[in-house]
């Protein structure tokens, strides 16, 4: 446990400064669901047809967010390295998010210097490129 | 002390008169007397002339009878089909009687102990609940915490804005369940009435929807501003841990929320969805039974996925929030380098 020491110039008392940042960030956040409210009484989300189970369409998607692991599943070949591809879809995202949940632990020592924060940077920035790449491969396919 | 005297009877009766009016008012008295169609008696001839007057006067024949209204005090009270002045001057009349009502109460409220110096009812009811549970001090300690000036950067709003549109979703979530069904019958229909019928319903499920993405949106952003500034290490490792879980509940919020409004899209999405939770070894079929109970996504799916998404996840996402709220609190927002 470790507080960190902060002279009293570098801060402001949370209430009612810091709540105040807060308040209107909210305020923000609010008029923007006002519009999508406003665009939703204008253009409903909407419904496809009943759920047949008779009747399977075409392409059947999952949600965007799950689209860029869909698509890897899709394309992977069947068999990599004598393991079946669909496992491999399969438990690649699940260890990858494992790593990312131990990863606290895994990088545990402290940053020297900011560049590391540019290294990090462009490792978020190539993974989320990545995955926005699968999305649209995805959508589009 | 005398227990009876003229002016306590004279009040009392008073009283009694007032009430005995009330419940008269309330039981009795009609707004409108009812004005019922006449009868036509039927014994007497038929008036001739008059039938033939009413058949050259167009007017008088479509004229038709008074229907039996039905009358009603509230109605009358209200000013209904009076347009729109009547209602307002009755609002505003009443509204500020009322409200010059419980400002005198309040007044005598805040001076009913005459002897101690004047201090507004506020303060009063505060005071009696620090008094019993100290609670004023631990409080401002909370709210007075300071926040270092940098945690003023954009970049951390991102989580607080997560939280903020968990608040929305909680409550348009609350909103749609008032009218959503959860049965393979009378689920599609429901989703249909809440966007045709239900007032405001569309926008209703707009927010609940677009909002729902909007929070895995900002959940990565949160995450990736964290994993950038290097905040997940020593001593906040168990923050990071647990705004992994919130991730991985957000995503189940939204895994489950899509089979709801059980359209074609919604139904085979889940079963391929759960068929690659099929896939996982050892354990697939296993996930793949407690996901679809059974071997295919039928009515029982439904429930399972409404019971998650509406209990089970929720309450899940509350607690982890809670501790990593908890957390950042004890600890600060962490200092960039």
């Amino acid at each position: 446990m470790s507080d960190i020491e902060h002279k009293s110039e570098d801060t402001i008392p949370f209430f009612p400064d810091h709540v105040r940042t807060e308040f209107f960030v909210v305020l923000g956040i609010l008029a923007i669901v006002v519009i999508i409210a406003i665009a939703g009484l204008i253009k409903p989300v909407g419904l496809e047809e009943p759920a047949d189970p008779l009747n399977t369409p075409l392409h059947v998607k999952p949600e965007w967010y799950f689209l860029s692991l869909y698509q890897i599943l899709k394309k992977i070949p069947a068999m990599v390295l004598g393991i079946q591809g669909k496992t491999i879809g399969v438990m690649l995202p699940i260890l990858l998010l494992g790593l990312i949940l131990i990863w606290p632990f895994l990088d545990h020592k402290p940053d020297k210097s900011r560049r590391v924060y540019w290294v990090r940077m462009a490792l978020v920035v190539f993974t989320i490129i990545f995955i926005i790449a699968l999305t649209i491969w995805g959508e589009v396919s | 002390m005398r227990y009876f005297s003229l002016k306590r009877f004279g009040m009392l009766t008073l009283l009694v008169i007032a009430a005995g009016l009330l419940i008269f008012i309330a039981t009795h008295a009609h707004a409108h007397p009812p004005t019922l169609p006449k009868q036509p008696d039927k014994s007497a001839s038929p008036n001739w002339s008059l039938a033939e007057a009413v058949s050259f006067s167009p007017a008088l024949a479509i004229t038709p009878p008074p229907a039996a209204q039905e009358p009603c005090l509230s109605c009358h009270i209200l000013g209904e089909n009076k347009g729109i002045w009547t209602p307002l001057a009755r609002w505003i009349l009443f509204g500020g009687m009322g409200l010059i009502f419980i400002l005198g109460v309040y007044r005598s409220a805040s001076t009913w102990v005459t002897r101690s110096p004047w201090k507004s009812f506020t303060n009063r009811a505060v005071g009696w609940v620090d008094e019993r549970y100290r609670i004023s001090e631990p409080l401002s300690k909370i709210l007075k915490k300071p926040v270092p000036k940098y945690a003023l950067h954009w970049w951390y709003c991102l989580g607080g804005i997560t939280a903020f549109l968990f608040v929305v979703q909680g409550i348009t979530g609350i909103l749609l369940a008032f009218y959503y069904k959860p049965t393979p019958e009378a689920a599609y229909a429901s989703i249909q009435y809440i966007e045709s019928q239900v007032y405001l319903g569309a926008a209703i499920r707009a927010i609940h929807h677009w909002c729902a993405n909007g929070m895995i949106v900002m959940c990565v952003a949160h995450m990736s501003r964290v994993f950038i500034m290097g905040a997940y290490k020593q001593p906040r490792e168990l923050n990071w841990v647990s705004g992994v879980v919130l991730l991985i509940l957000t995503l189940v919020f939204g895994f489950t929320g899509y089979l709801l409004p059980w359209d074609q899209r919604a139904f085979w999405a889940t079963t391929v969805g759960s068929e690659i939770a099929g896939g996982v070894p050892a354990i697939g079929n296993l996930a793949l039974v407690f996901l679809r109970v059974g071997w295919n996504v039928t009515g029982e799916t439904l429930s399972r996925f409404y019971g998650l998404h509406v209990i089970i996840v929720p309450l899940a996402t509350v607690a982890f929030m809670g501790a990593h709220f908890l957390m950042v609190r004890r600890q600060g927002v962490a200092k960039p380098l």
